[in-house]
């Protein structure tokens, strides 16, 4: 069978071309695609999953971020949304993001509060790296909290039947201690979902 | 996973089929343009033109150091001393992006006049990912203007090639290391060099003071890690602010800049956290600055603050 191919959905993050680093790294076929993408060009280049990036834009006060909800909508892949790819994901879904009380910049313990596939082989306890003004503080009915940190409820959602996944912190860089780990767990669920 | 020779090998049959005339490339004796050099020479041989600017703004004994590494690698190296317009430009400009921005014009300006001489038409830059990740663009915010990406002026008269635009640092020195050059370990240097370490406005005598604490804080630190003491960081550095504070020098009252000192541990400049250095090196590194600089230094201090939220270099 041929490789995985996830493409990383570019929303303007500064970690954008990390993620597509450690994709390569893992093997996959990746490629990296402005959010103004139409779905259909996603599906036709062969997509069996997206990472929805970070980026600047602060969800709680934007409408959109580019096409990301048309892939929310059609996409019968995984998607991972990232940061701000994480937070536009519980909007979407009826949940509600805010300023956060305590925004997080660098250093956090990430703690896993619910197993899930994303998460195989993590210690319930860990170190990741954040960085963001808003954060998750409704999540929307369908999807439940997998991890949180002592300033942020929700570090991590999946949605209960599809394979969604949103994560508050950022995996894709070195400073998170099983960030590539995580990765590995996104490209089998990916792979499994075929 | 990422394997240097099939990298050079790729990178080199893409520079042949890209530059069609002369090229022109800007070394300032990093790993990046240095690995940037070696490609270009390696796949367009004589047509290349290795350049070196000195901008006034290079550390402690750079400009010979790029001289001799680019005789050991064996590709002809030209000079130009252009300090002089580098401080005339800098004057009255204390914006750090917009100095930024200053640097990166002359820089190109300088490349054009010397292009035009020899009838280049390809500027070869070394650039990276975090260059233009943090350059910004329509979607991504503006973190730095790095000179060789947003400081390159509109109306650039050259045509830019960038062999390195999908890689970090760490990738670059593995194909450093494949390459042999002698310099694969050396710690990034920013492109307007000092000048974004003298903050505020720039001028002759602050870069002497920045320089030569830079100096101690290297020759401190890589004693220290060679001894065993710590592991060397990703950049260490000493940053000038133009904050004055009272001392006490031989019973007189002094009145003199800070000195902010830098060090971090990163992999690929994205992230980073402070270098946890002992504090006896610290010591030392404080004691040889007001020793050394005291005429014009009151205060050392030691920068605590992690990438995200900090940036590494002040500006």
């Amino acid at each position: 069978m041929s490789e995985v191919k996830i493409f990383v959905i570019d929303n303007g993050g500064q970690w954008t071309h990390r993620e597509w680093r450690v994709l390569k790294y893992l093997g996959v076929e990746t490629r990296i695609f402005p959010n103004t993408t139409p779905f259909e060009e996603l599906v036709e280049e062969g997509a069996d999953g997206l990472v929805l990036s970070g980026g600047a834009p602060r969800i709680g006060l934007n409408e959109e971020l580019g096409r990301c909800g048309e892939y929310l909508e059609k996409g019968d892949f995984p998607i991972l949304g990232i940061c701000a790819g994480h937070q536009f994901m519980a909007r979407f879904f009826g949940g509600k993001v805010e300023p956060a009380d305590v925004p997080e910049f660098g250093r956090i313990e990430l703690v896993i509060d619910e197993d899930h596939e994303i998460f195989e082989g993590l210690p319930k306890k860990s170190v990741a790296w954040a960085s963001h003004n808003d954060e998750v503080t409704i999540v929307p009915e369908e999807f439940v909290i997998l991890a949180h940190s002592k300033d942020c409820k929700v570090e991590a959602m999946a949605h209960k039947s599809r394979p969604l996944v949103g994560l508050q912190f950022h995996p894709e860089v070195e400073h998170t201690e099983f960030g590539v780990r995580i990765f590995k767990n996104f490209v089998e669920i990916c792979r499994e979902n075929r | 996973m990422f394997d240097p020779k099939e990298f050079v090998d790729d990178a080199i049959k893409k520079l042949r089929g890209e530059i069609k005339g002369k090229a022109l490339v800007a070394c300032s004796g990093g790993v990046d343009s240095t690995v940037t050099a070696v490609l270009t020479y390696k796949a367009i041989g004589d047509r290349l033109y290795a350049l070196h600017v000195d901008t006034g703004l290079l550390r402690k004994h750079e400009t010979e150091q790029v001289k001799e590494l680019f005789q050991k690698i064996g590709i002809p190296l030209n000079c130009i001393d252009a300090s002089d317009r580098f401080f005339e430009k800098l004057k009255g400009v204390a914006d750090p992006e917009k100095k930024r921005r200053v640097i990166g014009e002359l820089f190109v300006r300088v490349f054009e006049e010397f292009a035009e001489e020899k009838g280049i038409e390809y500027l070869v830059q070394g650039t990276i990912a975090p260059d233009w990740i943090e350059s910004g663009d329509q979607l991504r915010d503006t973190i730095k203007t790095h000179h060789n990406v947003g400081g390159l002026p509109k109306d650039i008269k050259l045509k830019v090639v960038e062999p390195l635009r999908d890689l970090y640092k760490d990738e670059v020195r593995k194909v450093a290391r494949f390459l042999n050059i002698p310099i694969s370990e050396k710690q990034p240097f920013p492109g307007p060099g000092l000048a974004v370490r003298v903050i505020g406005e720039v001028t002759r005598e602050k870069v002497e003071v920045v320089r030569e604490a830079c100096a101690i804080v290297e020759e401190e630190i890589e004693k220290a890690s060679k001894e065993g003491r710590m592991s060397l960081p990703w950049q260490y550095f000493a940053v000038l602010l133009p904050v004055r504070t009272v001392g006490v020098h031989g019973d007189k009252r002094a009145y003199g800049y800070t000195i902010a000192v830098r060090a971090i541990d990163s992999i690929d400049a994205m992230t980073g956290s402070f270098s946890r250095i002992p504090h006896d090196i610290l010591d030392r590194i404080a004691t040889r600055i007001s020793n050394e600089i005291g005429d014009k230094v009151t205060r050392v201090v030691y920068d605590i603050t992690n990438k995200p939220p900090a940036t590494i270099e002040w500006e």
